[in-house]
């Protein structure tokens, strides 16, 4: 995303964190969901947490809406410690994972619900209502009840209620898991627009890689109740902290390497698999002999059947499987010693047989700074 | 004329067999008596056995002639006892079933909050008084309520009182006990529709910015409705007609339409009376059974 470029408040030491996690950890009896977890959100961000399940993201973003009690640390919303609020009194929304409309009442009604609440006069409420029927196209429905409505309707009567209060934080918990591949894509984007109109902050709970990196304007990767990395979509998947990180994110080919020192290229690694020197650009602090992994995504992994012309940086192999995408190819290639990897090839030529098939000799070559280096 | 063998096998399958059965059920055990009931209705009362004249006269002509009587529909209008009994089972029905859901519902609810393990437990508590006959439990009331009983031995003996109550023989006494007897009838219906409530409805709630309280008044009960309705319906109804409790713990004062119903059956012998009022108990009851099966009807769809 463009914008990104510009809006990156996190790297600015000027700009003050709207939300603040401080040293939080939870516990439900001996299990330990969320363990001494830091983290600083800014105004307008759109933070997605990501994780495997049971990593802790959910209940983290129950803590912020205020329905798990933190055991230890606090967690302070524009500089106001929230961690003894009820709910109820929180500034901040929710949209559930299962949607829970309230089943007794029409669209508008449940829309309308957390307005009543404030006590608004009512001819606010009901122009408060129009605009966020409006904003998710719902107009003609305003008066169904939710057992009326579609999983992608209901999603977004989910959305318009949790929006109509304006909350300055929004928590979104899986939004889009209950909809098919292609209404998901559709309302990623339909999210953003609405996230970039209303400014509103949101956090959203995923476990859909590709959901966060469309959204995303940074992503926290959680495992067993901490983050393992924050950054950029971009920066997760181009320089992920370590193995798991770089698995969990997209397709990646993962090598052992033994650390042989640094020269003018940049890192010189030994690997088993091409048994030469492969390089990286990236520098790391190692010595020599530390054995350490080397990630490469399969795009960047060039495939011919002509052999290079330089020395580093080759794999020789066999394709074992072709898995044809339609605008790209996956090449599952065997290594003399049995290992597989994968490379991604764009169908660029509208060809039968794109010149590469089952049991091709091939080559696979990258350049020194599409590897990344991953010292864990 | 030739029948054809397979006609009856058509009507006798297995399939008819079996909804047959309910059909029997009922016309055998409901309909008939109800038509004899509702036949004695409109006789007279005579010394004979059985002590009732008989509807159909066969005189002279091949047809017998219908000799029917609404006098004794006339009867219980005319005397204000009826009225006042009815009005009285109306009323006590009314307020035990109010009281018996504000008690249900609260331990309906505490129930379905109930960690999961201790549900079943709790529930078993609901329904093991069943496990004793109903008339001993009654009867157990009278061990606690009258003047020397538990309940006011007990609080003379802490110095809450000095005098004893006197609760036994009172309506007082008659509402502890139809409370006490009917609350499984209104917690189990409760307790079905709590249990499978959606708790992130609460949570959506709380987080829209509704109060604890408000949220219970706004969706829990708007929710639970259909529970409500069930579990009102399964007390007011039986209630009305009860026999046994204000029998044995009501006072001379404590008027039910089922202590006169047993009065002129076995102290007035008045079958045809009797037979009367209890078609019109059940013609009272017809309107808020119709209302329930209604509501059970809109639940289901």
């Amino acid at each position: 995303m463009s914008e990104n470029i510009k809006f990156s408040p996190w790297l600015d030491s000027s700009q003050k964190p709207y939300i603040q996690i401080q040293n939080v950890t939870k516990r439900f009896g001996e299990f330990t969901a969320i363990d001494n977890l830091t983290l600083d959100i800014y105004k307008n961000e759109f933070f997605s947490l990501l994780g495997p399940s049971g990593c802790g993201k959910t209940t983290l973003l129950r803590m912020l809406a205020g329905f798990e009690k933190i055991t230890d640390g606090k967690i302070l919303v524009d500089g106001e410690d929230i961690s003894e609020i009820p709910p109820h009194l929180r500034p901040i929304n929710m949209m559930f994972q299962s949607y829970a409309l309230f089943p007794h009442m029409t669209v508008e009604k449940n829309i309308a619900f957390g307005l009543k609440q404030d006590n608004l006069p009512t001819n606010e409420i009901n122009q408060r209502v129009e605009e966020m029927l409006e904003l998710v196209e719902l107009t003609d429905f305003a008066n169904r009840k939710p057992n009326q409505l579609s999983g992608g309707q209901s999603q977004r009567v989910a959305l318009a209620r949790s929006l109509a209060k304006r909350p300055k934080l929004l928590l979104l918990d899986e939004p889009l898991g209950a909809l098919d591949k292609r209404l998901r894509e559709q309302t990623q984007f339909e999210l953003m627009d609405i996230q970039e109109k209303l400014e509103v902050t949101f956090v959203i709970v995923t476990h859909d890689q590709e959901e966060a990196m469309t959204v995303s304007s940074r992503i926290g990767v959680m495992d067993s109740g901490n983050l393992v990395q924050v950054a950029t979509p971009t920066e997760i998947y181009e320089a992920p902290i370590n193995k798991d990180v770089a698995d969990f994110i997209g397709d990646v080919n993962i090598l052992k390497g033994i650390y042989k020192g640094q020269n003018e290229v940049g890192t010189q690694l030994f690997s088993e698999d091409s048994n030469s020197i492969v390089f990286a650009t990236q520098e790391v602090g190692a010595s020599v002999e530390d054995e350490m992994w080397f990630a490469i995504r399969p795009e960047k992994l060039e495939i011919s059947k002509v052999a290079p012309s330089h020395d580093h940086n080759i794999l020789k192999g066999t394709i074992e499987d072709i898995a044809y995408g339609g605008s790209f190819s996956t090449y599952h290639v065997k290594l003399d010693n049995g290992r597989i990897l994968k490379a991604i090839r764009a169908n660029r030529e509208r060809t039968k047989e794109h010149h590469l098939t089952w049991d091709d000799e091939v080559y696979l070559q990258w350049a020194p700074h599409s590897a990344v280096v991953l010292l864990s | 004329m030739q029948t054809n063998p397979n006609f009856f096998k058509s009507i006798f399958n297995g399939r008819n067999a079996v909804i047959a059965i309910p059909y029997i059920w009922l016309l055998l055990l409901f309909l008939l008596p109800f038509i004899y009931v509702l036949k004695i209705s409109f006789a007279e009362t005579i010394y004979a056995r059985p002590p009732y004249s008989s509807l159909l006269i066969w005189g002279d002509s091949w047809l017998p002639s219908i000799k029917a009587s609404f006098d004794n529909y006339l009867f219980l209008f005319s005397d204000s006892l009826y009225i006042k009994a009815y009005l009285s089972s109306l009323k006590i029905a009314f307020i035990s079933t109010i009281l018996t859901l504000i008690i249900g519902y609260s331990i309906a609810y505490s129930v379905a909050r109930a960690p999961t393990r201790w549900r079943g437990i709790l529930l078993m508590l609901v329904i093991l008084p069943f496990w004793t006959s109903f008339l001993i439990r009654v009867y157990a009331w009278i061990g606690i309520l009258k003047t020397e009983g538990l309940l006011n031995l007990a609080l003379m003996s802490i110095g809450i009182i000095e005098k004893p109550l006197m609760i036994m023989n009172t309506d007082l006494a008659v509402y502890i006990g139809i409370v006490y007897s009917y609350l499984p009838f209104m917690i189990l219906p409760l307790y079905a529709n709590l249990e499978k409530m959606d708790m992130s409805l609460l949570e959506a709630a709380a987080d829209l910015g509704c109060r604890p309280f408000k949220t219970f008044w706004t969706v829990t009960v708007p929710l639970s409705l259909s529970g409500i309705i069930a579990g009102c319906f399964l007390v007011f109804i039986p209630v009305m007609g009860e026999f046994v409790i204000p029998d044995l713990l009501g006072g001379s004062e404590t008027l039910m339409i089922g202590k006169v119903l047993w009065t002129e059956f076995f102290y007035n012998r008045d079958w045809p009376v009797a037979s009367a009022v209890a078609i019109l108990l059940l013609a009272i009851l017809v309107v808020p059974i119709m209302l329930y099966q209604r509501s059970q009807e809109k639940a289901i769809s």
